[in-house]
């Protein structure tokens, strides 16, 4: 089986032409030091990430001081990953601003029709495009967020009863640190991010380098295609339609960068091969038992059964020493999603034939920061510790740490209490183990459900 | 030409899954399972066996000897008890930690049913006394119940150290054992025992030695009232009160 997946990976060789992409947009568009080592190879997080929300149909969010290269980095990624240029990318964006409309984001009326009292839309750039950029998102006013719940989480676009349905999409949304013009982002918004990166200041003498190159983004860029692109999607022929016209217009322009930049964007047919092929990749043991290790302290409670954001732990609990008692939510199940998603994406790109515990530790912090919501007295006590991250990705990274040398202590352990929880489910008649740890429990209550049904 | 009735049916998918039960542990089907034992296992997995077998022996001592929960303080019910107790406890291999953890079991309803405190005690006692150790110490501070009879027919040898009170009749018929109560003791304490010694602490009740044939009673409190002794020596606070001018049988001060 893992020989199998071995040889597929090398047969397509997609990983090289991804990586010279990574490569290409580290040495020539988006300046920054490495601050990740997975392997023994270090990379960019931004680059890196953002790079697998795009061949992943991923959400991610990118934060950062202004002018640090966050959405310069989505841009320059969705147009090597998606073939679009930078022009298009740049018309279907949206900008968060209080006075943002629904019609300036998904449609508006077709007003020449209206007159003739005929109903249609005219639907956005941005809800029409695979790649969707959303500038300052915190700067969106919290009623107006849920506006594109929707379709962030589903890419399913809706006004005036129509309905437009984006078989493949991906989200890069920006927000700046919180000041006066920024507003918080609603937390079912949030969830909705696969993985959460920090554009991080190059350091002062990239910094120069990037004051001294400027233009690069000419180099992504195409009057002619940008111009047929922009015909199609303001066409009035139905959505899917527009998108094999999209796709042969785009792979025009993938074929003039390839030559005039010696770099390969990818067409559509290679990013589904390249799907097909993540998604064929299947975490090990390890790292499907640590994954449940971390779920399980991110939502048990021994005393009102699982995790509330409006409910307190009790003084004198077992389970102290666990993230349970750290934190005041529960972990989502699109945590888990996001987990899997994310690691799958890495594992290819690295060549393996499973996912393993290093991927899952290396994407586990982005997947996790966004979407934990620590007690004020963890914040306090943590709040000057020496770090590189924003705290909250530090505190996710420390968080993941922690569990993992749990893991490690206890890994035997935990792999024979969930296969004992397997056979037990299989009919066989057995205890399940005990264990000092959430899991234990977790497994405990799911094999009492088995046989109390 | 096929007959339509012969066709084999194809089991639709969607209904198999719906009464297959999802198993969440799937990925670890094919993960070999080794029952690891670690020594604490192996410990907890005796003395659990152990502690049926003296909890199995108690219940039986019950159902002969206090058939209807009823048991009387009398010198015959005494002896045929200890017999009893001491045919089951023969059979066990035991240690003091076990002693000391079926004391407290007494108090758990859901390990021992019911507690008795005559019968308990006899058995406490038999179990004291055919221990395998010479010197056994009985952690009984934190119990809620004072167990009576601690102490009956301690042989020579053996010493046995209660941290705590102990109820009535303790350390009756001691046969040259030392018993040792880091508390109070209640009333008939010392009664009918031929020698050895028993130090108790703190406070003792009434009847303090009845009948005792010898050995000698120290007491680091109080003795609220002397039984008709017969031959022995009982000391409060150092100094001797039996055998003495002053003393009366059951004197109460």
């Amino acid at each position: 089986m893992n020989d199998r997946k071995v040889s597929v990976v090398e047969k397509n060789g997609y990983q090289k032409q991804v990586l010279a992409i990574y490569r290409f947009i580290s040495d020539h568009l988006y300046f920054n030091r490495p601050d990740i080592e997975i392997k023994g190879e270090s990379y960019n997080s931004t680059i890196l990430l953002s790079l697998l929300t795009g061949l992943t149909k991923g959400k991610e969010l990118i934060i950062g001081e202004p002018g640090l290269g966050k959405t310069t980095s989505a841009e320059f990624i969705c147009s090597l990953v998606y073939q679009f240029p930078l022009g298009v990318i740049w018309g279907s964006e949206v900008s968060g601003h209080p006075e943002q409309t629904e019609e300036k984001i998904i449609g508006r009326p077709d007003l020449g029709k209206l007159n003739r009292g005929e109903e249609d839309v005219v639907w956005t750039n941005f809800s029409q495009m695979p790649v969707k950029i959303v500038d300052e998102i915190n700067r969106l006013p919290e009623t107006k967020q849920s506006m594109i719940l929707d379709g962030v989480d589903r890419g399913n676009w809706e006004y005036l009863n129509e309905m437009i349905i984006n078989d493949e999409y991906c989200l890069f949304a920006t927000a700046n640190y919180q000041d006066g013009g920024t507003n918080t982002l609603i937390a079912p918004l949030v969830d909705r991010f696969d993985v959460i990166v920090e554009s991080r200041y190059p350091g002062a003498n990239l910094s120069f380098l990037i004051g001294k190159s400027r233009g690069k983004e000419q180099i992504l860029r195409h009057p002619k295609y940008e111009k047929d692109l922009y015909r199609v999607l303001k066409s009035k022929i139905a959505y899917e339609k527009k998108i094999p016209k999209l796709e042969e217009i785009c792979n025009a322009f993938g074929e003039f960068v390839h030559e005039t930049l010696e770099v390969k964007p990818l067409r559509r047919e290679d990013r589904d091969r390249i799907r097909t092929e993540m998604g064929s990749l299947d975490l090990d043991l390890d790292a499907s038992a640590f994954a449940r290790m971390l779920l399980a302290e991110l939502s048990f409670c021994e005393r009102y059964g699982q995790k509330r954001i409006v409910e307190n732990c009790e003084e004198g609990c077992h389970y102290t020493g666990y993230l349970c008692r750290q934190i005041k939510n529960c972990a989502s199940n699109r945590l888990p999603t996001s987990i899997k998603l994310f690691s799958q994406g890495l594992a290819w790109l690295l060549g393996d034939s499973e996912i393993d515990i290093e991927h899952v530790k290396a994407v586990m912090p982005f997947t996790l920061s966004h979407r934990i919501q620590w007690k004020d007295e963890v914040l306090s006590q943590k709040e000057r510790a020496k770090r590189d991250d924003p705290f909250q990705i530090f505190l996710a990274k420390e968080a993941v740490k922690t569990v993992s040398q749990r893991y490690r202590e206890q890994s035997d352990h935990v792999k024979d209490a969930l296969a004992l929880g397997s056979k037990i489910f299989q009919g066989e008649s057995l205890e399940p183990l005990e264990g000092d740890h959430p899991i234990y429990t977790e497994i405990k209550k799911d094999i009492r459900h088995r046989r109390n049904h | 030409m096929k007959n339509a009735c012969s066709k084999k049916k194809t089991p639709n998918p969607l209904q198999q899954e719906v009464h297959d039960t999802l198993n969440p542990f799937e990925e670890f089907k094919t993960f070999q399972f080794r029952k690891t034992e670690i020594p604490l296992d192996q410990i907890v997995q005796s003395t659990e066996v152990i502690m049926d077998q003296i909890r199995l022996g108690y219940e039986r001592l019950l159902e002969e000897e206090a058939k209807e929960l009823v048991w009387m303080v009398q010198y015959n019910t005494i002896i045929k008890a200890y017999e009893v107790a001491e045919k089951y406890i023969k059979e066990i291999d035991y240690s003091a930690e076990d002693i000391e953890d079926f004391c407290f079991a007494l108090e758990s309803p859901q390990k021992i049913p019911y507690l008795i405190p005559g019968p308990a005690g006899i058995y406490i006692s038999a179990l004291c006394n055919y221990a395998k150790e010479e010197e056994i110490v009985l952690k009984l501070s934190e119990l809620k119940t004072e167990i009576n009879l601690v102490g009956f027919r301690l042989p020579k040898g053996k010493r046995l150290m209660v941290e705590g009170d102990t109820g009535d009749f303790t350390g009756i018929g001691l046969e040259g054992g030392e018993l040792v109560v880091e508390g109070n003791t209640k009333n008939w304490t010392g009664a009918g025992m031929r020698g050895g010694k028993i130090l108790v602490k703190k406070n003792i009740g009434l009847h303090t030695g009845e009948w005792m044939m010898g050995g000698e009673i120290y007491v680091g409190g109080r003795v609220r009232g002397l039984g008709n002794i017969v031959e022995g020596k009982v000391y409060e606070r150092d100094k001797l009160v039996f055998p003495g001018k002053a003393r009366y049988p059951n004197l109460y001060y």
